[in-house]
């Protein structure tokens, strides 16, 4: 089985800071991360393997840099990574970056062999659009299931993929090639390996591709492929919050004061009325 | 695991601190198959030392230090603050000669991975070695969750914490009064403010000493160093002596408060009070050198260098760590080199390496300065003379019409600092005797 999974580098947010004035990310010495939520995609697609054998290999459109973000997913246990890096991919929308993604993925298909699953993860931390697995499989034509938590090859060689909504799990068996994405913290990662690590640093197993080995045109890559446009960028004004300290020699009021006050607010009282007793 | 990739090495080092990365250097220049392993993502990101680190033991591995390591400043002044509440009395020295620089310990590690790297040594990050594998007396490699690796030879370079050594029998479990704790903030005050309010030329630097209650009773003191356009402010704080005064309720404030209470000190605060502060972080190191070195520096197939070897002098007024890391990766690597070259990393041959570090400054040093520790660990030392001084001072300039004599004032300031003068010479001797 060929299993690509798609990674994404990105500041870890955690760290970023705005700056107030433009409206931009201040991104200069924040480190960047793999995307968090791909994890449970890449420990899909390595139980995949587990299971059934053949080959991981971890796609990402990324600067240079990113090098690293691959370099510690093989050393989870990926076995090739492909870095899609050109200039003029820079600025890409999520439409420009499926497109590269899907094509690295045909020419994987063509010339390293067969991709059965592209798994992605539900979404990255610095977009949140949860585009990419449903915008590859639809350039790919390959059937997609997301909020996807485990997946096994059945009988006639489908794939049963189970998925979690609110209410329900559900199971469905898709053809492959298929397109997977995962539910947020659908499976814990498996850690870092130091033989896996040492493979990755000595057979280097990562391969670039720029805007001409994929035979794109660049009209449809990076910004100029990019028909979003953020119109405006807003600020969620800051909420004054009120600090007020009770202190009763009771526990007991304590509890009682506090729920006074909660009750107090219209909202919140229908909200705990709704969440403690069922009442709307 | 393909068979490309081999399970063998010459060298394993473990951990990408200077004292790991100057043997692995040495090493893979030698022509020796290395293999670094660190645990934090790249070299030195486990790092948090931000001061000063003297430049010569650097050069005998490191010639051209000067021109390319990430230096920041070189010191050119020093600096003491005694510190009572809001009297603060500073001494000065410009230096003559510039034998220190300044620089995070974070840049400094991973550029001297990068050089061992360059030299051939692989570096693989990301990865914790659990445990150093022994077989019949004698080191045979590395174990890191269900991995392997053999080795001649490894190199504990795994710091301040050695829970490898530990987990060997080498070293002791670390007691709460061996070690100290050092917190750092990093405060974005750029360049031009910086030398303004500094007084500094460019290149120039200030290594600055705080001793008082900035540590609220706990013995250590505060430091703050000048970097290219940041400077580094924090406290060395006594884990032990911080440990009971906090369960005493002596200590009233979290460490982070102590600091916080530093940054926004009246009189200090007038440097950077404007500027962002852009890290926060905190890290063990070691109080008394001596103390804290294992019973053996080697055993056949292991050699144990830097922090983990107890190779760190601690006199107060000076810190040196980094250099004497570098130098012990030296005299283990050139240690390594001749074992290998002729029966093998055998127990004698590795004698060899502790033998160096007795007869090295480093050994001189710390068995000069022994119990350095133990002096300075004297209230006396940290909170009643500075008190003292200031108060002596206040005496002598805050009066509106008379001032007392200096003896009148020196005699009621030791007295108002609860500072015996007897007990002081007595102690004052046993200091200067040990600095």
């Amino acid at each position: 089985m060929r299993i690509v999974v798609g990674i994404k580098w990105v500041p870890n947010t955690q760290a970023v800071r705005f700056d107030p004035k433009t409206g931009t990310l201040i991104r200069a010495g924040v480190p960047s991360i793999v995307n968090p939520h791909d994890f449970p995609a890449i420990e899909l697609a390595l139980r995949l393997k587990d299971m059934y054998g053949g080959e991981v290999i971890a796609v990402t459109m990324a600067p240079p840099s990113a090098t690293q973000g691959l370099e510690h997913v093989l050393g989870m246990g990926v076995d090739k990574g492909i870095l899609l890096t050109d200039r003029k991919f820079a600025g890409a929308d999520t439409l420009a970056t499926s497109y590269v993604i899907a094509k690295g993925i045909e020419k994987i298909s063509k010339e390293i062999g067969p991709v059965d699953v592209a798994i992605f993860g539900h979404e990255t931390i610095d977009s949140s659009t949860a585009h990419i697995g449903a915008q590859v499989a639809s350039w790919l034509g390959w059937p997609y299931v997301y909020y996807a938590r485990d997946a096994k090859l059945v009988e006639d060689g489908k794939l049963r993929v189970t998925r979690q909504t609110e209410k329900a799990v559900e199971e469905y068996e898709v053809n492959l090639p298929a397109v997977v994405a995962t539910a947020i913290k659908a499976l814990k990662p498996r850690p870092v390996r130091l033989s896996y690590k040492l493979r990755a640093k000595i057979e280097k197993p990562i391969i670039a591709w720029n805007i001409e080995d994929l035979g794109l045109d660049p009209r449809c890559t990076g910004l100029k492929g990019s028909p979003t446009v953020v119109a405006n960028i807003t600020w969620m004004p800051e909420v004054p919050r009120k600090k007020i300290v009770y202190t009763p020699k009771d526990p007991r009021d304590a509890a009682r004061w506090i729920l006074k006050q909660l009750f107090s607010d219209e909202s919140v009282a229908g909200f705990l009325k709704k969440a403690l007793w069922g009442e709307e | 695991m393909s068979s490309q990739t081999p399970t063998k090495f010459d060298v394993v080092v473990v951990g990408a601190g200077p004292a790991g990365a100057s043997a692995a250097y040495l090493l893979a220049k030698a022509g020796y198959k290395v293999l670094i392993v660190e645990r934090g993502r790249g070299a030195g990101t486990k790092e948090l030392f931000g001061g000063k680190i003297y430049a010569e033991p650097l050069r005998t591995v490191w010639p051209d230090l000067d021109k390319e390591a990430p230096i920041h400043r070189w010191v050119t002044r020093e600096r003491i603050s005694f510190v009572k509440g809001e009297r603060v009395t500073t001494v000065e020295f410009k230096l003559g000669r510039k034998v220190a620089f300044t620089t995070y310990l974070t840049e400094m590690a991973k550029w001297m991975t990068n050089k061992a790297v360059e030299s051939g040594a692989i570096l693989v990050d990301e990865v914790r070695v659990d445990e150093i594998i022994v077989e019949n007396g004698r080191v045979k490699g590395i174990r890191s969750g269900p991995d392997t690796i053999e080795a001649d030879v490894v190199v504990d370079a795994e710091g301040v914490n050695r829970i490898l050594l530990e987990k060997l029998g080498l070293a002791e479990k670390i007691k709460p009064d061996q070690v100290a704790l050092g917190v750092k903030e990093v405060i974005n005050i750029g360049k031009k403010a910086m030398n303004e309010r500094l007084l500094l030329d460019e290149g120039e630097g200030l290594a600055w000493f705080m001793v008082g209650d900035v540590t609220a009773g706990i013995p250590g003191g505060g430091f703050m160093y000048t970097m290219k356009d940041t400077i580094a402010l924090g406290l060395v704080l006594h884990i032990g002596k911080a440990y009971e005064a906090a369960k005493t309720g002596e200590l009233k404030h979290t460490v982070p408060m102590l600091l916080e209470k530093l940054r926004t000190h009246p009189f200090f605060s007038k440097i950077w009070g404007d500027a962002d502060v852009l890290e926060y972080g905190a890290h063990m190191t070691i109080e008394g050198g001596l103390r804290y070195m294992p019973k053996k520096l080697y055993m056949p197939g292991l050699v144990v260098v830097g922090d983990a070897a107890g190779l760190l002098l601690n006199t107060g007024y000076t810190i040196r760590g980094v250099d004497y890391a570098v130098y012990s990766g030296k005299l283990a690597a050139e240690t390594i080199i001749e074992a290998l070259e002729s029966d093998g990393p055998t127990e004698e041959n590795l004698r060899k390496y502790e033998e160096r570090v007795r007869e090295s400054f480093m050994f001189r040093e710390l068995v000069k300065h022994r119990g350095i520790e133990k002096v300075m660990e004297d209230p006396m030392f940290f909170t009643k003379l500075p008190a003292m001084l200031n108060i002596l001072l206040a005496k002598l300039y805050e009066q509106d019409y008379e001032e007392p004599t200096v003896l009148e004032a020196l005699l009621d300031s030791v007295k108002e600092s609860d500072v015996s003068l007897s007990k002081f010479m007595l102690k004052l001797f046993s200091v200067v005797s040990k600095l």
